[in-house]
């Protein structure tokens, strides 16, 4: 029982690793709060389920490097144009963050229901149940276990830590090794200055948005060696977890949003199984573990300054 | 042969739940609260409606059957036809509970979000309904994932069927016209105006001797509970609810039709919500008869409502109707 939370504690440590890092990044440079990360999360699993039925019809392999390859694509291209569709032209119009923060619901139901149509196209044609989708195996990745004498080893044991640490890499490397980077972190702190410093600032924030989302999809090719069956609501599922893991860490520092990542999961998979063992509570009070997190977040150290909020307390204001 | 006045008493009553729902909205958004979460006091309150209607009558009349089995739903059918004052007194009831759990939920849901920004109340709240649901989806005594299926219509008791959905509908739309009154009075009094200026900014409107968080909670409590007995009207209507009733989507088609109409405007919500639920409750009567296709229906109505948002916020911000000068007539 302990050996079994600690593994998913791990697992899903790494995954709302992929996720949250990223997301607490794009934040500070497009100032938009983004309800689609969760598609990217799905549209990364589809790219990869997709892919998977192709290759293993026509080549009878498939590869986790071509399937992270084309995820990263597919998602970061979807960003990219969402941004040029919806949210550069809002941020021309001067709008408040609310408006943008609803864009991104309305662009998030479109794109979710897009992605059913898609799958059921998809199934369709190709007379098979993409809908609910079995986990994947990849081929390079037993190759490797083998050559590493991991023999009997779950995948997910490989790809998760492999693909975590290859997108905190990228994004370490991109940020602090690169111009560009550097022009993506100064965007981050100030765009306006980063603006008259001549840094262009359309085009970083582009690139973030390519970047960021790319690699959100990492979180979902993980998934599909992981889960049993793959569903369009994956994304879906996991937002309630990453929004409160990165309201911890205050949509701003990233070590925070790291601890917290550990927290979530930890209180996740330890809380629960203690939950259910010594108080006999049943295991679907998961999600409601998580979001009394987020209330005691809100309520202990509420991430002031993100989109408005006010310094106020009811004991101690103005009262009429 | 197609029943054409049965048809039209459906679907105003259905535009009338949603009007509830969609003016409570234009109240919170005009006053800054970004309620993603309109489901979970609309669920609150069906539920609580739904409890309240079940459950009561079989204890009143002290037999030991379920709910939920058909023992159960056959017997609570049988007390609605013959026992007029306790059915109408278990509705009675059931709308002021619906309203008091609803106003209190929201009351206490402001106490953490009272500082924090409208991206993070937004979030919360959506949050809320979902873990709402899936506490309906894994409690036994609320009917997991079957739900309720026995709730007695209030008018049960009357013998023609037609004179029931009638009357309903009268009730339906007296509540719109309350609610319509309080959410007019509210924006259109100087409280409107301090609301206004909260939304614009609420630093301003807190250093100008506003307690803020105070008339958020106020006005949180009262939307919720009008919300809830939105939930009740919405449960005894369709005598049968279930936790997929009550998926965030619902609160997405009642932003959609807000801001269609113009955000902040209530003629303009009022507007929209005619226009977006009549579509709604036409594609609900026209998909059946299409049958399988390759692309199921339902989600291109999905993808529509979230088109209409996205249009309407990039092309025409302002709505169909906006609000004029901060007073809006009808």
């Amino acid at each position: 029982m302990i050996t079994q939370d600690l593994i998913s504690f791990f697992l899903f440590s790494l995954l709302y690793l992929t996720v949250t890092i990223p997301l607490v990044l794009a934040y500070r440079v497009t100032k938009v709060i983004n309800f689609t990360v969760a598609n990217y999360i799905t549209y990364g699993a589809y790219t990869a389920v997709l892919l998977d039925y192709y290759m293993r019809s026509s080549f009878g392999h498939n590869s986790l490097l071509l399937t992270v390859l084309s995820s990263f694509a597919v998602t970061g291209l979807i960003a990219v144009l969402s941004n040029l569709a919806v949210f550069k032209p809002l941020a021309e119009m001067r709008v408040k963050g609310d408006v943008l923060m609803i864009a991104s619901m309305g662009l998030w139901i479109v794109l979710k229901y897009v992605l059913y149509i898609v799958s059921d196209i998809a199934s369709s044609a190709w007379r098979t149940n993409l809908v609910s989708y079995s986990q994947i195996h990849y081929d390079d990745i037993s190759l490797l276990t083998v050559r590493a004498g991991l023999v009997g080893v779950q995948q997910s044991l490989v790809v998760f830590p492999l693909l975590a640490l290859a997108s905190m890499l990228i994004l370490y490397l991109v940020l602090n090794a690169t111009r560009v980077g550097r022009a993506v972190l100064a965007v981050a702190d100030n765009s306006v200055l980063a603006s008259l410093s001549g840094i262009a600032v359309g085009r970083v924030v582009s690139l973030t948005w390519f970047l960021t989302a790319g690699l959100t999809s990492l979180a979902g090719v993980m998934w599909t060696t992981y889960s049993g069956a793959i569903t369009p609501e994956v994304g879906d599922s996991l937002i309630l977890q990453v929004f409160t893991i990165a309201f911890i860490g205050g949509l701003s520092s990233l070590t925070r949003t790291a601890a917290g990542a550990l927290l979530i999961s930890g209180v996740e998979n330890f809380g629960t199984d203690l939950l259910s063992t010594y108080l006999g509570l049943p295991t679907s009070i998961k999600p409601m573990l998580t979001f009394t997190v987020l209330l005691a977040t809100l309520i202990v150290s509420p991430p002031l300054g993100v989109a408005g909020g006010v310094p106020y307390r009811f004991t101690r204001g103005a009262r009429r | 042969m197609i029943d054409v006045l049965g048809f039209l008493i459906t679907l105003t009553t259905y535009i009338g739940i949603y009007l509830v729902l969609s003016l409570t909205l234009t109240l919170e958004v005009s006053s800054g609260i970004t309620n993603f979460g309109k489901v979970a006091f609309y669920g609150l309150g069906a539920y609580t409606g739904a409890l309240i209607g079940t459950y009561l009558p079989l204890a009143i009349t002290g037999s030991r059957a379920s709910p939920f089995d058909v023992n159960g739903i056959q017997l609570l059918y049988t007390i609605s036809k013959s026992n007029p004052v306790l059915d109408l007194s278990v509705f009675l009831l059931s709308l002021a509970a619906g309203f008091a759990v609803s106003a209190l939920f929201g009351l206490l849901l402001t106490y953490p979000i009272h500082r924090v920004g409208s991206a993070l109340v937004g979030f919360t709240l959506l949050s809320t309904g979902e873990v709402l649901r899936l506490f309906y989806l894994n409690t036994e005594p609320l009917g997991e994932s079957k739900g309720f299926m026995g709730i007695p219509n209030p008018f049960a008791w009357l013998p023609q069927a037609r004179g029931a959905e009638a009357l309903y509908l009268i009730i339906v739309w007296c509540f719109v016209g309350l609610t319509y009154f309080i959410v007019s009075r509210i924006m259109n009094s100087p409280l409107g105006r301090i609301l206004k200026g909260m939304r614009d900014d609420e630093l301003v409107a807190l250093y100008a001797g506003w307690p803020t968080p105070l008339i958020k909670s106020k006005v949180l409590a009262l939307t919720s509970g009008l919300t809830g007995v939105a939930g009740v009207l919405w449960a005894y209507y369709f005598t049968s609810i279930n936790p997929n009733m009550f998926t965030p989507s619902l609160t997405f088609n009642i932003w959609a039709m807000v801001i269609l109409g113009g955000i902040d405007s209530i003629v303009g919500g009022v507007l929209g919500t005619v226009l977006l639920a009549s579509v709604d409750y036409a594609a609900r009567f026209v998909i059946p008869f299409i049958g399988t296709t390759l692309v199921t229906p339902d989600y291109l109505r999905w993808i529509i409502v979230g088109l209409v948002m996205l249009v309407v916020l990039l092309k025409k911000p302002e709505g169909l109707a906006p609000r004029r000068g901060g007073v809006s007539k009808l």
